[in-house]
């Protein structure tokens, strides 16, 4: 269950003060809109791990920039996302000299289980990964264009043309699918 | 479909998002979700300690400038108190060699002019 606000600015003081348990309570709070922020941006879970954990070191490290009155989970949100944009990054780099190899997990990805998915997976892939994030944080997440500007770092308007873009091509890619099958 | 409030270009597909939803469903399983709390909070724990490593080195370092200024101190006392020494030594020997003591007494007796002294140490001829 989510903390009420002045629960967390509490423990956010507390971490401040260097209290290593309320930090504990901070990720406890905060980890599934983490990962569902950094899911949204790269293309599977393993990375979306591996962005939540690296984005809660930093800000961990960065807690004493943090001014208490503002919204801890926005704060959040945008280190999250630019830890996974920096993984989608790195990996676009890696996957030009080799092919990825996902590591064993004891979650499985669902697209795995239909043609269809998989294939909205693929074309969800070839999505810049603004377009891709936009799309997920607000049709799946149910996050607001004002929420991913601010998540993202980009305009309000931006956030909606990607939305457009991203909508279009997959509905395109959809549609497509459907008539072969 | 379903409109959105803001423009018309935004339509939502009630499809598209039913399989975006499957494709990006988080896990459900709390023990799951424990464990990741686990895993970012070593994470973090690791970072820390890594920290905590570094800032041992830090207090040497500390200690070892202030050991090398203090080296540096004393190394320029000696430099110092050695070159004192020789310049005095040096002092020493122009008083008592012989030579130049016997041409500062001629100079003394008023017979050479102090050119004519410099010259004479100077060439070794006496």
């Amino acid at each position: 269950m989510a903390e009420r606000p002045a629960d967390e600015r509490a423990l956010v003081l507390a971490a401040q003060r260097g209290e290593r348990e309320a930090f504990s309570a901070l990720v406890r709070t905060h980890e599934r809109r983490a990962y569902a922020v950094a899911r949204a941006i790269v293309v599977n879970h393993e990375d979306a791990e591996d962005a939540v954990q690296e984005a809660f070191l930093h800000a961990y490290r960065a807690l004493h920039r943090f001014l208490p009155d503002q919204a801890f989970g926005a704060w959040l949100h945008r280190i999250v996302a630019n830890a996974a944009l920096d993984i989608t990054r790195r990996r676009k780099v890696r996957d030009a000299d080799e092919l990825p190899e996902t590591v064993a997990s004891p979650f499985r990805d669902p697209a795995e289980s239909s043609e269809l998915r998989q294939r909205l997976k693929d074309a969800l892939d070839s999505l810049p990964p603004r377009q891709r994030a936009v799309i997920v944080l607000h049709d799946v997440e149910g996050f607001k264009h004002a929420e991913i500007g601010v998540t993202l770092g980009i305009p309000e308007g931006t956030a909606r043309s990607d939305l457009h873009y991203a909508r279009s091509h997959l509905r395109e890619v959809l549609g497509s699918v459907r008539s072969e099958l | 479909m379903t409109n959105e409030f803001r423009g018309p270009e935004l339509v939502r597909d009630d499809d598209l998002t039913r399989e975006l939803r499957s494709i990006y469903e988080a896990p459900s399983d709390a023990s799951w979700w424990a464990g990741f709390e686990q895993r970012i909070n070593a994470r973090i724990d690791a970072a820390i300690a890594a920290d905590e490593w570094w800032t041992v080195p830090d207090r040497w370092l500390r200690v070892g400038l202030m050991a090398a200024g203090f080296a540096v101190i004393v190394a320029g006392a000696v430099i110092v108190r050695s070159q004192m020494q020789v310049s005095r030594s040096m002092a020493y020997q122009t008083i008592v060699d012989p030579a130049t003591a016997d041409l500062l007494e001629v100079a003394e007796r008023g017979k050479l002019t102090e050119q004519q002294i410099r010259l004479r140490v100077l060439t070794g001829r006496h």
